[in-house]
């Protein structure tokens, strides 16, 4: 097929794949768009949905600043956690909704992953219910947890911090993506949802500025959703 | 103990007396004036109806009124933005907000629901009257609406409670509320649980869930005491559900072990008549609600209603476990002592519920429903009005709706299954088990949506005190 791209065309397609490119729009253009667009970061956690399906097995990925920025603090951060190892297993025992918790250190961050099913907020509550006390520990070392702990007197405000420490999942698809940076808007959102497909690159940059870490999709499973208790029965392990 | 003179009178009563009840839905129109009214209405000063408490003292009230505000209605009162910020965000966001959570999507959507629901950051204060004649309704609504300086009326909804406590479905209805700690309560019936610690329904008191407590907005006045209730306007498709039973029943009928639900002769036990389908039909109502259409439970007696049983006085522990289905309407928002998956959640969950239903009855004229009476036609607009009371919305109120009655969480059995009664079913995926004596259990499928929400709001019901506050001057 013949092409009517110009020399313009090529040139545009061109550059921005370029390394100095690169470099001169991260310090310039970037903060410029920001200024001009400003946007607020994508909320954490599962996208709601009523499937059933999609209600089970969740992820939270929780990146929690230490306060503490060396190896000292990073050395206080896995105590917390090997401290209370029993403590975590009951837990998991009697919330009977976590598949797994993951405790991880990057960089001056202490991380906890985790798969759940149901709600968000009534899982993080029964966990405060039987393990506030770790949830504590950990929390007081990081940055901004001060003021939420202890977690059995202040679960509403707990709950939310632990929400806006929660990664944004970015939808695998674009217009679902457009949609949720529309939600933001609130009442002001516009619908039918604008979903030029041209704007998806700018508004990516721009809310990977005002959100550093992102979860890629919502995890991807080898097989359809199971609750816990649904793998635990199954399995003839007691629920 | 707990001064009941500073709690509004319906949290913890029923009002059984007083069968008529209207919701005014209202909008502040002058914050001075709404809260001149807010504070004559605590003594019924200026003709303003008295809020009613829970102290009642020598005189019972005539007629009864209390009110919920929105946390619109709140800023819109003024409420200092420091006392805003301490609500919790579900009640903050509103349930329109919340609307997947609830299971509120499809016909239920907040963008269906009609005036003055589809307008919901109007709906500041609803106020409810409840009287034991009709003409007070008037009576009471003008003078608490004398003319629109404070208020403007966005729209009404009006219930009557049917004799015997039934509720369109036909159930008896209004027989379970928590019993709470340190509250005498000589009219309800005794059950086998523990008694729900006040702040199950209280803000500022010890709740079930043990050291958790709830944040209570400041100042103290406005926020000790209160609680947060739900208000449904839920439609209920009573011509659907009865067809549903017919071919559950007709189904039944031609299964190999169908025998094993109604043992052959024995038809007429259940109370309908020599008629097979007729008896199997009430079997299934039954298995769906975990009570008897009279009320018997079917923990205390799963092969027929019998009169003579406790009606409340049972757990799903032993035969009570094996006899009402793990996935019926009761089971699922209250497990009580028996095995759920989220172990600590057991009686964290209570609510304390009133409930009117709204609509003419299916069968005016007789029993409830009338098998002889045709189904088609248009079905007129009738359902239930419901308040789901507790001190936290989302511990309470939402968590049931979408872990318990919407995705059955709680019981691996369940799990991806919803409430045959209240839940979001959809046809082409429900399914619901009945349980067989022999431990087997029969899949119903096909249950379409028998209820769907036609409105509704997040209120917070001050306690008198905070009502007070609210009408001082600013
Ligand atoms: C129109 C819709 C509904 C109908 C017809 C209905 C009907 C009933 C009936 C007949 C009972 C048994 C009576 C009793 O134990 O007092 C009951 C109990 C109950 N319902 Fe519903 N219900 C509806 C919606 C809901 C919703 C939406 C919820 C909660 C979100 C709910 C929560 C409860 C609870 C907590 C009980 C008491 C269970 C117990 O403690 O044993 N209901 N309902």
């Amino acid at each position: 097929m013949p092409s009517d791209e110009g020399v313009l065309d090529r040139l545009v397609d061109w550059v921005h794949t370029t390394d100095v490119f690169k470099c001169v729009a991260s310090w310039t253009l970037v903060p410029y768009w920001a200024r001009r667009t400003p946007v607020k970061p994508l909320p954490g956690g599962p996208h709601p949905s009523f499937q059933h399906g999609d209600n089970v097995q969740c992820m939270m990925n929780l990146i929690m600043p230490l306060k503490v920025k060396s190896p000292i603090g990073r050395a206080e951060a896995a105590l917390a956690i090997a401290k209370n190892k029993d403590a975590i297993y009951a837990g998991l025992n009697n919330v009977g909704t976590v598949h797994f918790a993951r405790f991880v250190i990057v960089g001056d961050n202490i991380c906890m992953f985790s798969v759940y099913d149901g709600d968000f907020t009534n899982y993080i509550r029964d966990f405060i219910a039987t393990i506030g006390e770790v949830f504590n520990e950990v929390v007081k070392l990081v940055e901004g947890g001060k003021k939420v702990i202890p977690c059995e007197k202040n679960v509403e405000a707990f709950i939310q911090w632990v929400h806006e420490h929660d990664l944004y999942q970015v939808p695998d698809t674009a217009t679902d993506f457009l949609r949720d940076q529309e939600d933001l808007k609130g009442d002001r959102a516009v619908s039918p949802v604008d979903d030029d497909l041209t704007l998806l690159p700018r508004k990516l940059v721009l809310q990977l500025r005002a959100n550093a870490n992102i979860s890629l999709g919502s995890g991807y499973r080898a097989y359809p959703g199971f609750s816990v208790a649904q793998v635990r029965k199954h399995l003839k392990l007691g629920w | 103990m707990i001064n009941l003179a500073d709690l509004q009178g319906n949290i913890l009563r029923g009002y059984t007396k007083k069968p008529h009840v209207r919701y005014l839905i209202l909008e502040v129109v002058d914050r001075s004036a709404a809260r001149l009214w807010l504070a004559a209405s605590v003594s019924g000063r200026n003709g303003v109806p008295q809020i009613t408490s829970g102290d009642w003292g020598e005189n019972k009230p005539d007629t009864c009124f209390n009110i919920g505000l929105t946390y619109e209605g709140l800023c819109a009162l003024g409420t200092p933005s420091a006392s805003l910020k301490m609500f919790p965000n579900e009640f903050v966001e509103g349930m329109t907000a919340r609307a997947l959570k609830l299971g509120d999507v499809g016909a239920s959507a907040p963008e269906k629901w009609p005036a003055p629901f589809n307008e919901p950051k109007r709906i500041h204060l609803i106020a409810t009257i409840y009287a034991e004649k009709f003409e007070q309704l008037n009576e009471v609504q003008k003078r608490a609406l004398p003319d629109e300086k404070a208020f403007r009326l966005l729209g009404t909804r009006e219930g009557y409670n049917f004799p015997g406590d039934f509720v369109h479905f036909g159930y008896r209805d209004n027989i379970t509320q928590p019993r709470f700690e340190g509250v005498h309560d000589p009219e309800r019936y005794p059950d086998r649980q523990p008694r729900a610690p006040l702040g199950t329904v209280l803000l500022g008191h010890p709740t079930n869930l043990e050291g958790l407590m709830w944040r209570v907005p400041h100042p103290v006045a406005l926020g000790h005491n209160g609680t947060f209730n739900a208000f449904r306007v839920l439609k209920q498709h009573v011509a659907d559900f009865e067809r549903y039973l017919d071919r559950a029943a007709s189904y039944l009928l031609e299964h190999p072990q169908g025998y094993e639900l109604l043992p052959r002769g024995e038809e007429e036990k259940i109370g309908k008549g020599p008629s097979r389908r007729a008896a199997l039909r009430e079997i299934v109502a039954a298995n769906l609600c975990g009570r008897w259409r009279d009320g018997t439970p079917l923990a205390l007696s799963a092969d027929a209603p019998d009169p003579n049983v406790d009606l409340t006085d049972f757990d799903y522990v032993g035969v009570g476990d094996a006899r009402c289905p793990h996935g019926a309407h009761i089971r699922r928002c209250n497990p009580r002592g028996g095995q759920i998956v989220q172990r600590i959640a057991n009686n964290s969950r209570r609510l304390v519920r009133r409930g009117v239903p709204y609509g003419p009855p299916y069968n005016p004229d007789g029993p409830l429903y009338d098998p002889a009476k045709p189904y088609d036609g248009d079905e007129p607009e009738r359902g239930l009005l419901g308040n789901f009371i507790g001190a936290s919305l989302g511990a309470q109120f939402e968590a049931m709706s979408c872990d318990w009655l919407n995705l059955g969480l709680q019981d691996p059995r369940i799990t991806g299954s919803n409430d045959p009664i209240s839940g979001t079913n959809d046809p082409g995926t429900s399914w619901f088990d009945l349980p067989l004596k022999s431990g087997d259990t029969i899949r119903l499928h096909g249950l379409p949506e028998f209820v769907s929400t036609r409105g509704g709001a997040y209120t917070f019901l001050p306690s008198l005190k905070a009502i007070e506050y609210l009408g001082s001057p600013m």
